[in-house]
Formats: structure tokens, C-alpha cells, sequence
């Protein structure tokens, strides 16, 4: 039964890679980009065109010695350093040009890569939140960095070899089209030879190119699985089936990487160098035979002597053929190679497209709407993540401007999730959330973000400075941000650093302690001013004297802003004008502390075993 | 056999070009035969095809010998992987391990195929194209088309190492592109209710236009070889021609060979790049072989030399005087004796960090205690064959790890070939078979990354139909029904205990309402027993149990909302 594990898991892979993924449309949008730099490709490209020019001079020059200056035996030395001076010259603008061209190339791949990044990056950061609940973050970062990443390679490794190796192949064709288009074309039957020989190599070897990476996916995945697993194969004795399982996996990866490798060694290299030896046999033997024709013919004819030289071919046109024949074989060679990294290439540009195309955050709200108080009204709100199971149920609750709520309630019962409503991570299902009467959806999302702040649990800390920290990116005086940090009682602390606001924060923060980051987060919230604040549980992980310590700051804000304070701890609520007890997502109970406890029902039972301790 | 092979492609190679130059030598001195000319060029035809066979040949043996060996050392490690303790897996991290057994035994796979090529190939073809060109030519010419490649190979090895810094510099920069994306994407929310947006996209756009950067400089290095080797080749040429025409007019060579000695100088660069790539792959290779004969070498730490199998039932006794783990000197255990007769129900619980689970790894010996010894009937477990004694038990953990297969597979996993019938009834006492009938597929669902995500409740259900499926002396049950609710719980437990009638079971957990019905019941505290005896017993001491059902009762009228 476990035996068909590896099939079962297998079948999966192949369907996703099989995902029919157009190619056409992909690669077009790919292009597309490049376009925004077609000064860069113009020039590019003026770059490569001189540069092979350049290059299929050289040869020229050679031939142009050897037939008229060399056999002739003319040593007049004015028009031979002239052809030495052509010579180094062509050689120098082709190395410069070879240079710049392929630095133009790349360069336009790198921006152009850099460019997707970016979009995809901005285009992420916009999506609804609801996306990335159901996205496993580490295929969505993948996304953003290693198929971009692929993305490049097509780029540099394939479009780029492409193009300059055809224009290289063309170069040299009508280098050898002037010289002598006979011979041209005994080395043209060699073109149509090795494209022959690609197609049928390409057209062999996708499938097992493709089975074999699929099959190294699984062996990684098995892998994987094993380590993390291994407790439980070892406890249920079946080290002996997994191994056979792994073992059988490698050795079908193995015989497929042979038959690759069969392949390649059939077709590519060893196939194109004896193509070069044919195309070469056959060039000498048209060259003697056309050289000697009349010697041949005539056998002893008595012009064959300057007629040979005339009619035939000389042999600096040969010199010049069996050159050229050289460098074009390894550019075929190369293109063939780089078939395969052009289809893996497509398959990222495919899927990076995909979150691309996704429809972002809708911000259709009039500019006119403005939060002035901060009233905040629930009316008959229900929510649900996923459709079916709803999470909050027919909520009814209003908060006067500068009230302080507490929201309580055990696990799972729909607090946190009030807050998410609230900084409108998600749309509601029914009812509607009001905000100094007007309607949450109807305030655009800069006003709202500047006047409704949120503390979370997590403390989040960027490597920067103290102010920066406070201030992340918004414009504030420095008497603003000591104004915060006095209001938590941070600004002593701050003080006492030897570079005070201006002290650099590590990574995540790690030269604060937990109780300091989370007095931090809550000055970062507060100095921008906002008219309401939402702690989501902001007390949850620090000690008692931190508690305390925000308890203080909370009720020195109290009046001048709505507090909504979500917790599991019911200490941190003691304190409000209204608490508000959640169960299951429905209100179960409302009131103040003293009310709710004055009888017996959920928020007793719960302060009662808060109260209990066993140690 | 392969390097046999190598050679005489190298040999065979030479010819061609000679041909030519003797071809031209034979049309310049109108010796030039239809014959000869025939000869000649079925010769080279000859020679293309052998060349074409025995090129063929050595990398159907070169490279089956180095995908072998590839093979060969992945299926070692996960050999040796299958046997260590779980010790082992906290001590190397899972990425770590992968890497080991991926990118390592490919760097060493590269090494022995390609390395062996470039070595192999690259030099020898060097040696003998140098040869010709010395003895067969000319020396002097060799001398002078070859003066400056000194010069060229101290270019290769500069550009070699701008590269290198280049590549480690791009390597640096794109991992910080992926922790800025990891850290944002992950605090997305905080990013959105902040609304961090611009200041976040600011920061990566400068960490894209920074790995664009690096890219580039490595793009900038690569692309040096090239005018390289067209400057020198170039010179070369032009040297060869030049000298060359001065020694056929002093009629000591031919055109013909000059000719030769340029396509011959055709064939030099490829040696010349071989020689790098040689050292750098070879490097690779031999520090990726060092990580995976680390891995190869641990001894494991149990050593499983025990020769009794267990018969029958058996009771447990245990008389632990300190157990520590190697990191910590503090003993987790210490002072804790007792036992457990066959077929009964022991309950062991306390709070976090008290020493359950380490108590349970030397049960199930995958750990061995420092001073004391665990009995099972009358033998110290290690005289026991390890894996006679993992037939006797099993544990069912907390966190119940499930396989990418089918959730029919994963209950199937210790009992491969169970019938759907029992995998059935097994799910229905674990009560997860109605859970399971919601799913799409039924039982043919497959779980994780590919299939559906299961809560954790229904994970740990899953876990405890996989141990129902077979049957053992001896149960562990490990915090195994943390995530269930306390209805269900029961109606597990229940089941449980009819079908196991008169085998031994151990519950380890937090939730004391589990143990209610064991037969005995310890609480351990700071890896020591403080108190003993039945659920009843237990309430009447008023002691840390009582306490804590007393809390966890209250607990359970806060959660129904009471």
C-alpha cells in the first residue's frame, strides 16, 4: 500500500509541471520589457554588428596575404604593413566591441530583471491580506527571488547566446558568400545539418529532461520527508520499506540521467564535431578538385599552370574557409545546450505573470471622507475566513469617541479577528462597520492607516535608529517622537543610550529587551497621533512590570483616543469603560469589571482562573 | 578505460588538420592527384566517424561512472540517515542535511565527471598539440605564436579571481534580497497597517538595484575571457603568418604548414580554460566530499549489539538514578524508580519541562540512561536487539508527522499491507473516519503541501488510527490527544481500552481528565516523582493533581463559554 506513495506524490508533480503554460503570450510579455531599453538594444546590437564584422576580417586580411603578396612572392612592404596595421586594428575593435556588447546585453538583462522584481514586489505588498493566508510564504518568496532569478538566466544565458551567435553565424556566411560563394555553400549544407540534428535532439530530449528533473524533486522531497519523518518510520519499523522506496527512486533517476547523457553524447558535441570533419572533407576535396581541375583533367595541359590560379581557388580562400568553419561550430554547440534552460526559464516567467495578473486591493474611496473623532460602531457584523465557518456572528457594538473597550474572551473566540476587521484586512460578510458614522469602506485606506494604529503581539523592529524606528518614514519632529516615547515611559531609557534616539537598533531589535520592543511598538503607534488605537494582544508576552508599564501609558491616553484593547489577560482590561466578553464569536456578556463580576457567569469564571495558579 | 579513450580522440584529432595542411602543400606544388586527393579526404572521413564512436564511448563511461557514484553516496546517506537517533536530527539541522545530500554529492558527481574531462582532456590535448607543433613543425615558430600566452594565463587567473569575489559578492547580495522579502512577506500585515508600503518597496528596490549590481560585475568579469583570448589568439595568428611567411621564402616550411600550425593553435585555448575550471571544480569537489564523510562517520549513539527478542508480554521496570542530556549538564531525570506489570495502564504526568518525554526516549531507547537501567521482563533493555524491541512498542507523539501520500497510506504506514477494511475501522475508533468521508477523495485524500490541511486535532487522530492498525505489547501515547476535545478524548480512550484489553499502556499527558482511568498514575516535578497512585487516590492527597484537576475543570467551563 505505502508502495504506491512515491507514485501517488509523483503523479501530482507531473500534473503541476504539465500545467499547460503558453508559451507564446509568456514569452512575448517577457520581451515587452526589454523594449523600455531599446536604446540599449539599438545599441547593443550596433555593438555586436561591428564587433563580428571585425571578427570575420581578420581571416580576410590573412587570405588577402597569403594569395596576393606571399605565393606571389611581392614584398613591397608599404601595402603589407598597411594589411598587419588592418589587421591588429580589426582584431582591437573586435575585442572592444565583443566587450561592450555582451556588457550592453547583460546590462539590459539585469534591468530588466530588476524591473520584474520590483513589480512583482510592489504588486504583492498590495494584495488583499486574505491572499496570504492561504499561501505557504515560502513559495511566495521563492516566487519574488529564485524565479526572477530564472527569468535572468533566460535572459543572459539564452536570449543573449542567441543573438549574438546568430549574428556571428550570418557574419561569417557572408564573409564566406565574398569570397567564394561556391564554397559557401558546401559549408552551408553543414547549417542545415546541425539544426536537423537539434531538432531531433530537442525534440528526444525534452521529455526525459523533464522526467529526470521531476524524479530529482522527488528524491529531494523523499529526502526531506524522511529526515523530518524519521522518528516515526523508525518507531513503526519501516526503515526497511523507505530505503527500498529511496533506492528505487535513484535508480530510475539514474537510468534516465543515462539516457540524457546517451543523448547528448549521440547528438550534441561528439555529432557536431563530426559534422565539422564531414563539411571539412567535403571543402578540401571541392578545393582540390577545382584548384587542379586542369591538372586533373588535362594531365599534363601547358596552362594549367596560371589557369589553375584563375579559374580554381586559391588557397588563401581556403585558409580563409577552414578558419571560419572553426568558429561557428562551438556557437551551434551552445545554442543547443541552452534549449533546455529556456523552457525552465518560461515556466518562472509563467508563474511570476501569475501573481502579477492578480487583482490588488480595490481603492475606490473619496478622497473627502476624513476621521475626525473616532467613533467607532459595529452593526449586525458577521465574518467568515473561509465561507463556511463563520467566525464572528451578528456583532452589535458602539464605542464613543475616546472610550477605552476591552475586548476579552478565550481562545478561538473571534478577537483577534474584530481587530483585522477593523484595519480592514478583510471584507466583511455582512453588516457594516462605521467609523465616526461614516462607513469603513467608504474612508480611503492613507486616512485610515493614519488615524487607526495597531499593536500586535510581535513586536516588529527594523535595523535603524530609535527615531527611525518611531517615526518609520513619517514626517515628525523629534519633540513628536520624545513626546511618545515619554507617553510609554521610554523616553528615560532612550535617554540614557549614548546616542539617544539617534542609537542604532540591531536586527528584529536585539539589543532591546522584550518588555522595551513592545514599549517601543507602542510609541511607534501613538506618535503619529492617531484617534484610535488597537492593541491586539500587545501584553501577551511580557512580565508583569512591562504590563504595568503600558497600563500606565494606556491610561495616560485615556480621553484623548479610543483604546481598543484585545487580551487574553484579563489585568490588562481591569481599567475600561467597557469590556466586552466573546465566545465562540458571539458577545456572551457587557460591561465594566466591577459589573461583570458581581455575578456568575463566563468573565467570573474566566478571572477565577486566571487567579488559580498551579505551579 | 575512459582516459584510454581520451587519448586517442587527442591523437585522432591531430590529423585532420595535418591532411589540410598537406593538401594545400600538394595543390601549391601542383602535386595535387584526383588519388591522393581521394585518399586524403576519405581518410578524414575515416577519422570522423572513430572519433565520433570513441567520443561516444568514454562519456558513456566517464559519466556512467560518475552518476554511479552519485548514486552510490546518496543512497548511503540515506542509508546511515535511517539510522541514527533522533539526537542526530537535532543536532544537523533538516536544511543542512539536505544540502549535504544534494548539492554536495552533486559537487562531487561534477568533480568526478567533469574534472576527470577537464584534466584528462584539457591537459593531454595541451602535452600533444604543444608536441606537434615543437617537433613536427617548428619550434621556433611555436616559440614566437606562443611567447605572449604566458600573458594570457596570468589574465585567466586575474579575471579567475575578480570573478570568484564577484560571484561570492552576488551570492551575498541575493540573499539579502531574500531576507528582505522573507521578513516583509511575513509581516505583511504589519507592513499594511502601518502602511509601510512605500518605505518597504523603497528598501527592496534598493536591494534589487544592489543584486543587479553584483550581477553585473560578474557578467562585467565574465565577459573579459573573451576579447582575452581574441586579442591573444589574434596576435598568435598574425605572429604565425608573419614569421611563417619569412620561413617559407626561406623555403624551411610550406603554406601547408602554416596552415597546420594555426588550426593546431585552434586547439590550445580549450586547455587553457580546461586548466581553471580543473582547480576550481576539483576544489569543490573535495570540501563537498569532506561535508559528506562527516555526515558518513558519526557513530551512532545507541549501539545496538543486544542479541535477546523479546517473548510475550513483558513488564517494565525502571530504576533511573540521573539522566542528563549530553548539551546541559542538569539532570532532566533523576531519583525515579518503579514499574509497570503487563497489561496495565500507567498515567504519567506534570508540568512542562518535568521529564515525560525524556522518560519516554529511554522506554524506547533513544537515549540511554547515564547511571540506572531499565528492565523488560527480566533483561536490561540494551540486551535486546533494537529492532526486535521497536516491535514491542509504539508511540504515538504530540505532534503527529504525516506523509505526502494518500491519508489511506498514512494510516497504512506501519502496516503497509493492511486491507481498506481495517484502515476503515481503524479511523472509525480513532473517530476520524467521518472527517475523513468529508474530504473530496475519501481516504485516497492526499495530505499536505499538495492535498488538504488537516487541523491538528485531526492529525493527531490519524496518528492514533496508525498505531490501532497494529497491534503491540506496549503503548505509548505521548500529550497524543492535546489537540482533540475532551468528548472525543473520552470516546477514544474508551475504544482503546476495549480493544487492548490486558496490554500494557503508558499515557503521557497534560490533560489529567486521560488518565483518569489508569491504573496507576505519577507526577513527575523537576524529573522526579512527587506524587503516586490511582486518579482517586491522587484527589484525596490534595496535592499538585488535585490542584491542577480542580483548575483544569474550571478551565473547561471557561472554554464551553459557561
Amino acid at each position: 500500500m505505502a508502495g504506491s506513495m512515491a507514485t501517488a506524490a509523483k503523479k501530482t508533480v507531473t500534473n503541476s509541471l504539465a500545467k499547460p503554460v503558453a508559451t507564446p503570450p509568456v514569452f512575448i510579455r517577457l520581451m515587452r520589457y526589454t523594449l523600455a531599453h531599446w536604446r540599449w538594444l539599438i545599441q547593443g546590437l550596433l555593438f555586436l554588428v561591428l564587433f563580428t564584422a571585425a571578427d570575420v576580417l581578420g581571416p580576410l586580411l590573412i587570405k588577402i596575404f597569403i594569395d596576393d603578396y606571399l605565393i606571389p612572392g611581392d614584398w613591397r612592404w608599404q601595402p603589407i604593413v598597411l594589411l598587419v596595421m588592418l589587421y591588429v586594428i580589426a582584431n582591437g575593435v573586435a575585442a572592444l566591441f565583443g566587450y561592450l556588447q555582451a556588457l550592453n546585453l547583460n546590462q539590459i538583462a539585469q534591468q530588466v530583471v530588476m524591473t520584474l522584481r520590483q513589480q512583482l514586489f510592489a504588486h504583492v505588498l498590495r494584495l488583499p491580506v486574505k491572499r496570504f493566508d492561504y499561501t505557504p510564504l515560502g513559495s511566495l518568496i521563492s516566487r519574488i527571488t529564485n524565479d526572477t532569478e530564472a527569468v535572468k538566466d533566460l535572459f543572459v544565458g539564452v536570449l543573449g547566446v542567441y543573438v549574438q551567435n546568430i549574428i556571428r553565424v550570418l557574419g561569417i556566411f557572408i564573409a564566406m558568400g565574398l569570397l567564394n560563394w561556391r564554397l559557401m555553400l558546401v559549408c552551408g549544407l553543414f547549417l542545415p545539418m546541425v539544426i536537423l540534428v537539434m531538432a531531433v535532439y530537442r525534440s528526444l530530449s525534452t521529455a526525459t529532461f523533464r522526467k529526470a528533473r521531476e524524479l530529482l524533486a522527488d528524491i529531494n522531497a523523499e529526502l526531506n520527508e524522511t529526515i523530518q519523518g524519521m522518528p516515526v518510520v523508525q518507531l513503526f519499523n519501516q526503515q526497511q520499506h523507505y530505503a527500498r522506496k529511496f533506492h528505487h527512486t535513484t535508480e530510475e533517476h539514474f537510468s534516465l540521467r543515462m539516457k540524457t547523457m546517451q543523448l547528448d553524447a549521440l547528438l550534441l558535441r561528439p555529432m557536431v564535431d563530426f559534422l565539422y570533419f564531414m563539411t571539412l572533407a567535403a571543402l578540401l576535396y571541392y578545393f582540390g578538385i577545382s584548384f587542379a581541375g586542369s591538372n586533373l583533367d588535362g594531365s599534363t595541359a601547358s596552362n594549367s599552370v596560371s589557369g589553375g590560379m584563375l579559374s580554381g581557388i586559391e588557397v588563401g580562400v581556403l585558409y580563409a574557409f577552414v578558419n571560419y568553419l572553426g568558429r561557428f561550430t562551438e556557437p551551434l554547440i551552445e545554442m543547443t545546450q541552452r534549449l533546455s534552460l529556456f523552457q525552465q526559464a518560461i515556466v518562472s516567467a509563467g508563474r511570476v505573470f501569475q501573481w502579477l495578473d492578480e487583482p490588488v486591493e480595490q481603492n475606490e474611496q473619496k478622497q473627502s471622507v476624513k476621521i475626525s473623532a473616532g467613533e467607532i460602531q459595529f452593526s449586525d457584523v458577521s465574518f467568515s475566513y473561509d465561507g463556511k465557518n463563520e467566525v464572528l456572528r451578528n456583532i452589535d457594538i458602539s464605542l464613543p469617541a475616546g472610550s477605552f473597550v476591552g475586548i476579552v474572551g478565550h481562545t478561538g473566540s473571534g478577537k483577534s479577528t474584530l481587530a483585522s476587521l477593523l484595519m480592514r484586512f478583510y471584507p466583511l460578510t455582512q453588516g457594516v462597520i462605521y467609523i465616526d458614522g461614516q462607513r469603513l469602506d467608504s474612508i480611503p485606506i492613507p486616512e485610515l492607516r493614519k488615524h487607526l494604529a495597531l499593536v500586535q503581539q510581535d513586536s516588529f523592529i527594523f535595523s535603524g535608529t530609535v527615531a527611525e524606528n518611531i517615526t518609520i518614514g513619517r514626517p515628525l519632529g523629534l519633540d513628536q517622537i520624545a513626546q511618545a516615547a515619554k507617553k510609554v515611559g521610554l523616553h528615560d531609557y532612550i535617554a540614557s543610550l549614548p546616542d539617544a534616539y539617534q542609537t542604532l537598533l540591531a536586527e528584529r531589535g536585539s539589543n532591546l529587551s522584550l518588555g522595551q520592543r513592545q514599549l517601543l511598538s507602542l510609541a511607534r503607534a501613538i506618535a503619529g497621533e492617531p484617534k484610535i488605537l488597537i492593541l491586539d494582544e500587545a501584553t501577551a508576552n511580557v512580565d508583569s512590570e512591562t504590563e504595568a508599564q503600558v497600563q500606565q501609558a494606556l491610561l495616560n491616553l485615556k480621553g484623548e483616543i479610543t483604546l481598543v484593547t484585545i487580551a487574553h489577560r484579563l489585568s490588562t482590561v481591569t481599567q475600561a469603560d467597557q469590556i466586552i466578553v466573546l465566545h465562540q464569536g458571539e458577545i456572551k456578556q457587557q460591561g465594566t469589571h466591577n459589573e461583570l463580576l458581581s455575578y456568575e457567569g463566563l468573565y467570573q469564571h474566566m478571572y477565577q482562573l486566571q487567579i488559580t495558579r498551579v505551579d | 578505460m575512459a582516459s584510454l579513450l581520451l587519448v586517442l580522440v587527442a591523437l585522432l584529432n591531430l590529423i585532420p588538420p595535418w591532411i589540410t595542411g598537406e593538401i594545400v602543400d600538394a595543390a601549391m606544388d601542383k602535386r595535387l592527384s584526383r588519388d591522393f586527393l581521394l585518399n586524403n579526404v576519405s581518410l578524414i572521413v575515416i577519422i570522423a566517424l572513430v572519433v565520433y564512436g570513441l567520443r561516444y564511448l568514454w562519456r558513456l563511461s566517464l559519466y556512467s561512472a560518475s552518476f554511479q557514484l552519485g548514486v552510490l553516496l546518496r543512497r548511503r546517506i540515506y542509508d546511515h540517515l535511517m539510522l541514527q537517533p533522533p539526537a542526530f536530527f537535532q543536532r544537523y539541522k533538516t536544511g543542512d542535511l539536505m544540502a549535504r545530500a544534494t548539492n554536495d554529492v552533486n559537487a562531487v558527481e561534477m568533480s568526478a565527471g567533469e574534472a576527470i574531462l577537464a584534466l584528462v582532456d584539457g591537459v593531454l590535448t595541451g602535452v600533444v598539440v604543444l608536441t606537434v607543433l615543437v617537433f613536427a613543425i617548428d619550434w621556433r615558430l611555436t616559440l614566437v605564436a606562443l611567447l605572449h600566452w604566458p600573458l594570457m594565463a596570468y589574465g585567466f587567473w586575474r579575471i579567475n579571481q575578480r570573478l570568484h569575489d564577484a560571484f561570492i559578492e552576488a551570492q551575498a547580495r541575493f540573499s539579502d534580497l531574500n531576507d528582505h522579502v522573507q521578513e516583509n512577506i511575513s509581516g505583511v500585515r504589519l507592513v499594511k497597517a502601518y502602511g509601510l508600503e512605500a518605505r518597504s518597496m523603497e528598501e527592496f528596490n534598493g536591494g534589487a538595484q544592489a543584486a543587479a549590481d553584483a550581477n553585473l560585475a560578474v557578467a562585467m568579469a565574465e565577459a573579459k575571457y573573451e576579447p582575452l583570448i581574441f586579442v591573444t589568439m589574434g596576435a598568435s595568428f598574425l605572429l604565425a603568418v608573419g614569421f611563417g611567411a619569412w620561413f617559407v621564402v626561406q623555403q624551411q616550411l610550406t603554406i601547408g604548414d602554416i596552415t597546420k600550425f594555426t588550426l593546431y593553435l585552434g586547439y590550445l585555448i580549450w586547455p587553457m580554460f580546461a586548466y581553471g575550471w580543473l582547480l576550481n571544480l576539483l576544489e569543490r569537489g573535495t570540501v563537498a566530499y569532506g561535508r559528506i564523510q562527516e555526515l558518513l562517520d558519526t557513530e551512532p549513539a545507541i549501539v545496538d549489539d543486544g542479541s535477546l527478542i523479546p517473548q510475550g508480554e513483558l513488564s517494565l521496570r525502571w530504576e533511573i538514578e540521573s539522566f542528563s542530556y549530553p548539551q546541559s549538564p542538569k539532570p532532566v531525570l533523576k531519583n525515579f524508580s518503579g514499574e509497570l506489570k503487563a497489561g496495565q495502564t500507567l498515567g504519567i504526568v506534570g508540568p512542562v519541562g518535568s521529564g515525560k518525554s525524556s522518560f519516554i526516549h529511554l522506554l524506547t531507547r533513544q537515549q540511554q540512561v547515564d547511571s540506572g537501567e531499565i528492565y523488560l521482563g527480566e533483561h536490561p533493555l540494551a540486551y535486546y536487539q533494537l529492532q526486535a524491541l521497536r516491535a514491542q512498542w509504539l508511540v504515538v507523539p504530540q505532534e503527529a508527522f504525516l506523509f505526502s501520500a494518500t491519508i489511506a497510506e498514512n494510516i497504512a504506514l506501519g502496516f503497509p499491507e493492511a486491507s481498506h477494511a481495517q484502515i476503515e475501522q481503524a479511523a472509525t475508533l480513532a473517530c476520524v473516519h467521518d472527517d475523513i468521508k468529508s474530504f473530496p477523495q475519501g481516504y485516497q485524500t492526499l495530505v499536505g503541501e499538495r492535498g488538504v490541511t488537516l487541523s491538528g486535532g485531526q492529525k493527531q487522530r490519524l496518528a492514533i488510527a496508525r498505531a490501532l492498525l497494529i497491534e503491540t505489547p506496549l503503548l505509548i501515547l505521548d500529550d497524543a490527544l492535546s489537540a482533540v476535545d475532551v468528548a472525543t478524548e473520552q470516546k477514544i480512550l474508551t475504544c482503546l481500552r476495549q480493544r487492548r484489553l490486558g496490554k500494557t499502556t503508558i499515557i503521557v499527558c497534560h490533560r489529567l481528565t486521560a488518565v483518569e482511568q489508569a491504573d496507576n498514575i505519577i507526577v513527575l516535578q523537576a524529573g522526579t516523582p512527587i506524587e503516586t497512585g490511582t486518579h482517586q487516590q491522587l484527589i484525596a492527597q490534595s496535592g499538585w493533581y488535585a490542584k491542577m484537576y480542580q483548575y483544569q475543570q474550571l478551565e473547561q467551563v471557561v472554554e464551553e463559554g459557561r
